[in-house]
Parts: structure tokens; C-alpha cells; sequence
């Protein structure tokens, strides 16, 4: 249980985020303010806002059971799951985006090939971003219940409350400078969960021998790189195909969350700024997210839900003043996902639907007001569908399982549409949907192809790989778009002309 | 076959060499980034070596290197 000091803490924190956030209603007058903070924001910000966006309750609860149960092999995804990607982004595709003007990648997917897989890969992130915001609600939830023993919905009201105040009236901005403040706060509250559990089970050398000896199964809980045969779900060959070829530039590219900061920036130079500072801060999130799980084997061993390592560490660990704090640090990791996925399925569903689809050619006004809307529309949906990530063991896990669905066809389509100018519209489109309905045929019967817990890096790479050859194929057969129709939108076709552009 | 039971005889030290080596090769191809696009978007008079987004890249690159070396 929280003490007053805490109490006091926690509520400073979200009444300081709440007028933080309603203060940047001022610089919101048109629908480019709201989606894209009038293209002004510094990479130092966006980088910071990137990384904190990124580490949710998701990380902080998932990711501690995952290390409880698995060791650090988790930590790939922040490692090699996020640095060579973010790093392909900043000098690839993120300056054909910004320069793109574009709003949303299911934008450039429209203009690289047509409306129809524009209007599916927005539709798949809309519905993708509301079952993800359940699942952060609901990883509140549970957190909130163990620490401070609140019912589950009044702690999911309380988020979606505060959360949706400040992104309603601040816009992108809003979320990107609370991101800021977010990120800070995370980052002490979580190095100081770090050190003093680290002094508890008598420094970094002793938990290592302490687990290592407590039997078979923790022998390679230190251990990266873990055996293809592994009945873990991160097998070496997952890591390298699923997650580092395919699921990790899928993510750092795709996802509109990710890259819809990086349209914020200033200049060309603050677009890839922001993601390369943004993958020196991601390698720290391990430290924060994975070493709590890792000392919780020594201080609460046996615990059958490694989900719940994380609360009983801070329960444990922390003295009443930095209870408060901790709890602000993993309420800051919420709010930033939430306020994220929020905004930018505004964007989508604006962009991507509204304007094309209901009513076009009308005012910006009535666009930023749209946007506004589905904030809330959004808001209430993500309230209603957090029960479902209950039925999942793990939640991070269960993410994953959402996000491997489609993350490899439409990485796949991304990378032949920005390399390959022969890449067609129907071979987009085939390889989209082909790839798609191959990763749910691939989930659905996982017992019969897979052998390991969780599947998902390998159903990435190979609806991927199926998304990628039956673009190849179609593409083939078809006719592309003439080179005039591809400027601005295809490597070889434009690179030495953009390159001039400011 | 879906489940790469074919690399299976790879052992994880020899994964731990793929791994460091995909590190490598990347460090290599944004050696080879233009300068001129690494600085787009900043004048010319502000050029430094510290913002040259190159460096940053290799930076981080040597530091993730590190880790998979030690882990």
C-alpha cells in the first residue's frame, strides 16, 4: 500500500502532466498543428518521446515476467530489436516521409500504390491500436490492484481520464512534450528500483551466481542468444529472422505511433536525428524493464505469474516517498503509449478514412475537430476491449501475437515499394492481404508447424517472406507506374533530386 | 522447415559471431553514407563533427557490439 508521500507524489505527478499538456493547447489552431505539431519539434524531444512511447506498461509489467521467466533474452527486442532498425529508418525512410509531406504511412502506401492498400494498412493499425490500447489499460490495472489494491476499472478510468484531457486539447505536441517529462521521471524512478534491489541481492555478480545455481532451467538466463531449440519463445533464428529482419524495421518503420513523431521534426536533419538518439536511449530500457524480473527469482522466487514480478519488487525494494515515484515512473510509461496510440489513430482514421471516404474538400477545421472526436471515440473502445488481453498468459506476448498478424507483409511492401520502382499496385495489394492471411493461418495452426511456446518471430518472417514473394510475383505480371509517378516515392527514382530539397 | 530445425546444428557461439558480424556490416554501409546527406537539413557554416549523424550512428552501433560481445 501506498503511504501519504506517495499518495502525494503520485497526484503532483498527474496534475503537473495534465496542465503540462493542457498548456500546449495554445499552439493547436489547424489539423497540421494537431497531427504534426506545425512540423517544429527538435529531435531531442522526438527522440525522448519515441523511446518513453515505446516502454509502456507493457514493458514494465511484460517485460519483468518475461525476465523472470526467460532471462535476459527478452532484452533483444530493445538491443537488436530496435537499433539496426531505427538506424535503417533515420538515413532511409524517414527523410523520404518527411519530405513526403505525408501524415501517415498508410499515405505513402496510397500514393506507392492505391487506395485500396492504403485503406487496409490504416484499417489494420486503427484496429491493431485499439486492442493495444486494452491491453495497456489492462496492464494498469493489474499493476494498480497488487500495489494499491484498486479496483481494476477504477484504475482504467483513471488513465483514460487523464490521458485523454491533455491529448484532446494538446495534440501531438502535447503528447511528445508529456513524453518528455514522462521519460525523465521513468528513468529515475526506474534506476532507483534498479540500484537499491541490485544492493538488496548483493550486486550484479551474486545474482548472477545465485541464479545461475538454482537449477537447469536458469543456466542461460544470462545468455542473449539463446538455442534454436530453445522451448523459450526467443530462439536465436527468431531473434535474427523474425525479430531483427522483419518485426523490428517493421515496427520502426510502419508504425504510425513511431514515425508520426518523426514527421514532427524541424528539418530533415531533426527527422534522423531523432531516431538515432532515440536508439542511444532505447539500449538503456533494458536496465529499467528487464533487471527488476531478474532480481525478483532471488527475492520472490516461485511466483507463478511472472507478470506480476515487477509490483512485488517495488512492493518489497522501495521505501515509502519512492513507492510514489516508481509508481509515477510506470504511470508515466502508460500515459505516453496511451497518449501515442491515441493521436495517431486520429491521424489514421482522419487521414485515412474521413478525408477520403466521408467527406472530402471540407475546411481544416472540421478536420482538426474529426480528429478531436475519434480521440475520445477511441479512448472509450480501448476501455471497453481491455478485458480481452486478460485471456492471454503474458502480455507482452500477447502483443507480439497481434502485431506478427500483419507486421511482415506490410514491412514487406514497404521495403519492395521504396527500393523497387517495378513494384506494382496489385502486387502491393496481393502481397498485403496474401501475407496477411498467411500469418493468421500460420497462428491458428502453430501447434502443427512450431515447436516452441510462442511462435510469433517465426510467423513474422515467413508471412513476410510469403508478402514479399507474392508481391515479387504479381508485380511481375502486372504494370508498374511510370517513373514520373514514382518521384518522391521510390529509392532509385529519386534519391540524387531529394537530396537537394529542403 | 518452418521452424528452422535446419540451423539447428549451429551452435550459439557461432550465432553470437553472426550476430557481431551483422553489427559490423552495418557499421560498414553507413560508413559509406554521404556526408553531404548526413548533415541535409543543417548549414553549412554549422557542420560540426558532432553532428554528423554518422558518428552518432557508429556510437551506437559500438555499444549494442559491446553487449552482444559480453552477453
Amino acid at each position: 500500500m501506498l503511504a501519504g508521500i506517495d499518495y502525494f507524489i503520485v497526484i503532483a505527478y498527474i496534475v503537473g502532466i495534465l496542465l503540462l499538456g493542457y498548456y500546449f493547447k495554445r499552439f493547436v489552431s489547424s489539423s497540421e498543428d494537431y497531427f504534426l505539431g506545425g512540423k517544429s519539434l527538435p529531435f531531442w524531444a522526438i527522440g525522448m518521446s519515441i523511446v518513453v512511447s515505446d516502454i509502456g506498461a507493457m514493458d514494465f509489467v511484460g517485460v519483468s515476467g518475461q525476465a523472470y521467466r526467460y532471462g535476459i533474452s527478452v532484452g533483444n527486442f530493445d538491443w537488436i530489436g530496435s537499433v539496426p532498425a531505427m538506424l535503417l529508418a533515420a538515413f532511409i525512410f524517414i527523410p523520404y516521409f518527411w519530405k513526403g509531406g505525408m501524415y501517415t504511412i498508410p499515405e505513402y502506401l496510397g500514393k506507392r500504390y492505391n487506395s485500396s492498400v492504403r485503406t487496409i494498412a490504416s484499417l489494420t493499425w486503427i484496429i491493431f491500436f485499439a486492442v493495444d490500447l486494452g491491453v495497456l489499460f489492462w496492464a494498469s490495472a493489474v499493476l494498480l490492484n497488487v500495489l494499491m489494491g484498486w479496483p481494476v476499472w477504477v484504475s482504467i478510468l483513471i488513465t483514460a481520464t487523464v490521458v485523454g484531457f491533455y491529448t484532446y486539447f494538446g495534440g501531438i505536441t502535447a503528447v511528445v512534450m508529456t513524453d518528455v517529462v514522462q521519460l525523465v521521471i521513468m528513468f529515475v524512478g526506474g534506476l532507483t528500483l534498479v540500484f537499491l534491489a541490485l544492493h538488496a541481492v548483493g550486486g550484479w555478480e551474486e545474482l548472477v551466481d545465485k541464479i545461475s545455481n538454482m537449477g537447469p532451467e536458469y543456466r542461460q538466463h544470462f545468455d542473449l542468444i539463446q538455442p534454436s531449440e530453445t522451448k523459450t519463445p526467443f530462439p536465436w533464428t527468431g531473434i535474427l529472422f523474425g525479430l531483427t529482419f522483419v518485426m523490428a524495421n517493421a515496427y520502426m518503420i510502419g508504425n504510425q505511433a513511431i514515425v508520426q513523431r518523426c514527421l514532427t521534426a524541424k528539418n530533415e536533419w531533426h527527422a534522423k536525428a531523432s531516431m538515432i538518439f532515440g536508439s542511444a536511449l532505447k539500449m538503456l530500457i533494458p536496465i529499467l524493464v528487464l533487471f527488476p524480473g531478474l532480481m525478483a527469482i532471488i527475492i520472490h522466487p516461485g511466483l507463478e505469474d511472472g507478470d506480476r514480478s515487477l509490483p512485488m519488487m517495488i512492493k518489497s525494494t522501495l521505501p515509502p516517498g519512492l513507492i510514489g515515484l516508481m509508481f509515477s515512473a510506470f504511470f508515466a510509461g502508460l500515459m505516453s503509449s496511451v497518449d501515442s496510440l491515441l493521436n495517431s489513430t486520429a491521424t489514421l482514421f482522419t487521414k485515412d478514412i474521413y478525408e477520403p471516404y466521408i467527406k472530402k474538400g471540407a475546411d481544416d477545421k472540421h478536420y482538426l475537430k474529426v480528429g478531436k472526436i475519434t480521440t475520445l471515440v477511441l479512448l472509450i473502445i480501448g476501455i471497453l476491449t481491455s478485458p480481452i488481453s486478460s485471456k492471454f498468459p503474458g502480455i507482452y506476448v500477447a502483443i507480439q501475437t497481434f502485431l506478427s498478424y500483419f507486421q511482415g507483409p506490410m514491412f514487406a511492401i514497404l521495403l519492395l515499394g521504396i527500393f523497387w520502382k517495378r513494384t506494382t499496385q496489385w502486387g502491393g495489394l496481393s502481397g498485403l492481404i496474401i501475407g496477411i492471411a498467411f500469418a493468421i493461418y500460420l497462428n491458428t495452426f502453430k501447434a502443427q508447424f512450431f515447436t516452441i511456446e510462442d511462435p510469433f518471430l517465426y510467423v513474422s518472417w515467413w508471412s513476410f517472406l510469403v508478402g514479399f514473394i507474392v508481391t515479387v510475383m504479381v508485380s511481375f505480371f502486372t504494370s508498374p507506374y511510370s517513373e514520373d509517378r514514382l518521384e518522391g516515392l521510390v529509392y532509385k527514382v529519386t534519391g540524387g533530386k531529394n537530396n537537394n530539397k529542403q | 522447415m518452418l521452424n528452422f530445425d535446419w540451423l539447428s546444428g549451429v551452435s550459439q557461439e557461432s550465432a553470437k559471431i553472426v550476430f557481431l558480424a551483422l553489427f559490423v556490416l552495418i557499421g560498414i554501409l553507413v560508413l559509406f553514407i554521404p556526408n553531404e546527406y548526413a548533415y541535409e537539413g543543417v548549414e553549412k557554416d554549422d557542420r560540426h563533427w558532432w553532428n554528423n549523424l554518422k558518428l552518432w550512428a557508429i556510437g551506437v552501433l559500438a555499444i549494442l557490439f559491446l553487449i552482444y560481445y559480453i552477453f
